[in-house]
């Protein structure tokens, strides 16, 4: 397939809504991913889209689709304030996070099956309308996004500091309540913003693959974020097109946003072969280097110890 | 370091707990400018309590506690803390020198961007601690003793007034060892205090004016010549299987199920101070 049939196939209005909408959040998503890696905030993000899933419900109900970022908004702020309350107990939070996550979930799936033809209506939300997205919803989409952006961007530092060495950052007199609230928030921004396009569960992907990609890749700081927002923007368009030539061409009807999905999987299952073999080369030929030592050290035939575990 | 200065940290009969039994308790204690005070005592004594409870990171429960006439907490701001970095994840993308920034952003706050003045101050903390050549490596690349001394500088880069150390020398080669002693001498010829946990009687004898010898209570403080004697630390360790002669005073180490000395020949000093007593007997549990 040519560069100018891809450059077509996003001449179509609504393949190219799809694009900028999804590189939008993953960009905003790559940077906010960020903390949630060094955090380990991975099982709170899940709970924050289960968090959010009856905000969208409700809002639905109340108002139809324009409604539906309201709704998502406020049970985004406050699942964002309960899960940081409940992840701040030492004992059990992962637990609780469950029991979070389960009863949101539930009931929003109670209040969804009392509509009328609730089958497809949970499916959009769930999985998103990312080819049937309005312009008023792009511009919903961007303006949360980067709102998502600014909170975790006014608090990147301390997050930081808080990420890497907690007692060393409230020894240091600084709060760890606030940023903690900052970053859920953010986080459920995110999912808010993703809900509507990739749908409320495929957003998780958006935070943790592309930034656990770009980890395998470097280990400084500055290249995470560069190079997670290259790996989502490449797997967004692959996943796009894909998603379009299965459809268009083979007549296969396929969510484009799972299909984004399983490419950013697929991408991330590959760097990490590559560099878990790189890293057993590296470690083999270390081995091998040391042994050699060892024999030429090997003295009145008694064979030179081998060192083992050599990084 | 006999001449009255402004007191640093003034205690009296203060407690702390985590939960309803006190972790340490009868602590009192005047520390002033450049004194360098060593906290000794057994496993699970009192003296990280002690240093969390300077920071206001423990409920204190009864007694006074004043830090430069403050709050422990209000204090935070000009005190330096120097936790056990072993819980840190090596994995963390971050290089030295961002983590020696660290120690400022609290002037920063979350949004001003780090002036001339304040990269000035960081390297100038790198260099202090003699790690210039390793200020791009990753933090989790330096050895343990290395990082101790990442950490004393994101501390240092702070600009403190008030430096708490929690077992800074353990596990450290002679070299790290070396180095930490010098950097320790160095902050009180500046006029800041140093507060330091330790399992090392050579490190009191070395570095520090005063002794403060804890065990869940406070046994002794005083200058070194006047606490660390043979009798508080029979008193420090009693019932826990410690040996002390004249060289060695040794406890065992519970995590690792071996003996572990926390003095060596420093206790000959003491010995000579006491007289000729000969070898006491270690009150064996």
């Amino acid at each position: 397939m040519s560069i100018a049939e891809v450059a077509q196939i996003f001449e179509l209005p609504f393949m190219s809504r799809a694009l900028i909408g999804l590189v939008v959040l993953a960009v905003a998503a790559a940077i906010v991913g960020l903390f949630v890696n060094l955090r380990d905030l991975e099982f709170i993000s899940d709970g924050l889209t289960h968090a959010v899933f009856p905000g969208l419900v409700v809002g639905y109900l109340v108002g139809g689709t324009s409604w539906i970022l309201a709704g998502a908004l406020g049970a985004a702020l406050v699942g964002a304030v309960i899960l940081t309350l409940v992840d701040r107990r030492r004992v059990g939070s992962d637990a609780g996070i469950a029991v979070v996550l389960a009863s949101m979930f539930s009931i929003g799936v109670v209040l969804i099956s009392r509509s009328d033809g609730y089958v497809a209506e949970l499916e959009q939300l769930l999985f998103g309308r990312l080819l049937t997205m309005t312009d008023v919803q792009l511009r919903q989409i961007v303006i949360v996004a980067v709102l998502a952006v600014v909170v975790v961007g006014a608090t990147a530092r301390l997050q930081l500091f808080r990420a890497f060495d907690l007692r060393g950052y409230r020894a240091a007199g600084l709060r760890d309540l606030q940023v903690d609230i900052a970053l859920n928030i953010a986080v459920a921004l995110i999912v808010v913003a993703g809900s509507q396009a990739i749908g409320n569960l495929m957003v998780l992907a958006l935070l943790i693959l592309p930034v656990g990609t770009a980890r395998l890749v470097t280990r400084k700081l500055v290249g995470i974020v560069p190079i997670a927002v290259v790996v989502a923007v490449v797997t967004a368009v692959v996943g796009l097109v894909a998603g379009f030539e299965l459809s268009v061409s083979h007549g296969l009807a396929l969510s484009p946003s799972a299909v984004v999905v399983l490419v950013m999987i697929a991408v991330y299952l590959v760097v990490l072969l590559t560099s878990q073999t790189w890293l057993w080369a590296a470690r083999r030929g270390a081995r091998r280097r040391a042994d050699s030592r060892a024999q030429n050290q090997t003295i009145g035939g008694v064979p030179g110890r081998t060192v083992q575990g050599a990084p | 370091m006999n001449q009255v200065g402004p007191d640093v940290i003034h205690i009296a009969g203060a407690a702390f707990s985590y939960g309803a039994q006190p972790a340490l308790e009868g602590v009192t204690a005047t520390i002033e400018r450049g004194d360098a005070v060593a906290l000794i005592g057994p496993n699970g004594s009192g003296k990280s309590t002690l240093l969390k409870g300077l920071l206001g990171l423990v409920p204190q429960t009864s007694g006074s506690l004043r830090v430069f006439g403050n709050t422990p907490r209000a204090a935070r701001r000009i005190t330096g803390f120097m936790p056990q970095t072993d819980e840190l994840d090596p994995q963390f993308p971050v290089s030295l020198r961002q983590v020696v920034m660290m120690g400022r952003y609290r002037r920063l706050g979350a949004l001003r961007w780090p002036s001339k003045a304040d990269q000035r101050v960081v390297d100038a903390a790198i260099e202090r601690v003699g790690l210039a050549a390793h200020a791009h490596t990753r933090f989790g690349e330096l050895s343990g003793g290395q990082q101790q001394r990442g950490i004393l500088a994101r501390a240092i880069a702070a600009e403190p007034q008030l430096v708490l150390l929690d077992e800074p020398f353990n596990g450290l080669d002679k070299t790290n060892r070396d180095a930490l002693l010098g950097l320790v001498r160095d902050l009180r010829d500046d006029g800041i205090t140093v507060v330091t946990s330790t399992h090392d009687l050579q490190l009191a004898r070395d570095v520090c004016s005063h002794v403060m010898l804890l065990n869940r209570t406070m046994v002794a403080y005083g200058t070194v010549d006047e606490a660390l004697t043979l009798d508080h630390l029979e008193r420090t360790f009693s019932g826990i299987g410690v040996e002390i002669d004249e060289h060695t005073v040794a406890t065992p180490d519970h995590s690792h199920g071996a003996t572990e000395p926390i003095a060596s020949p420093g206790v000959d000093a003491l010995h000579d101070e006491r007289g000729p007593h000969g070898s006491h007997g270690a009150p064996r549990a």
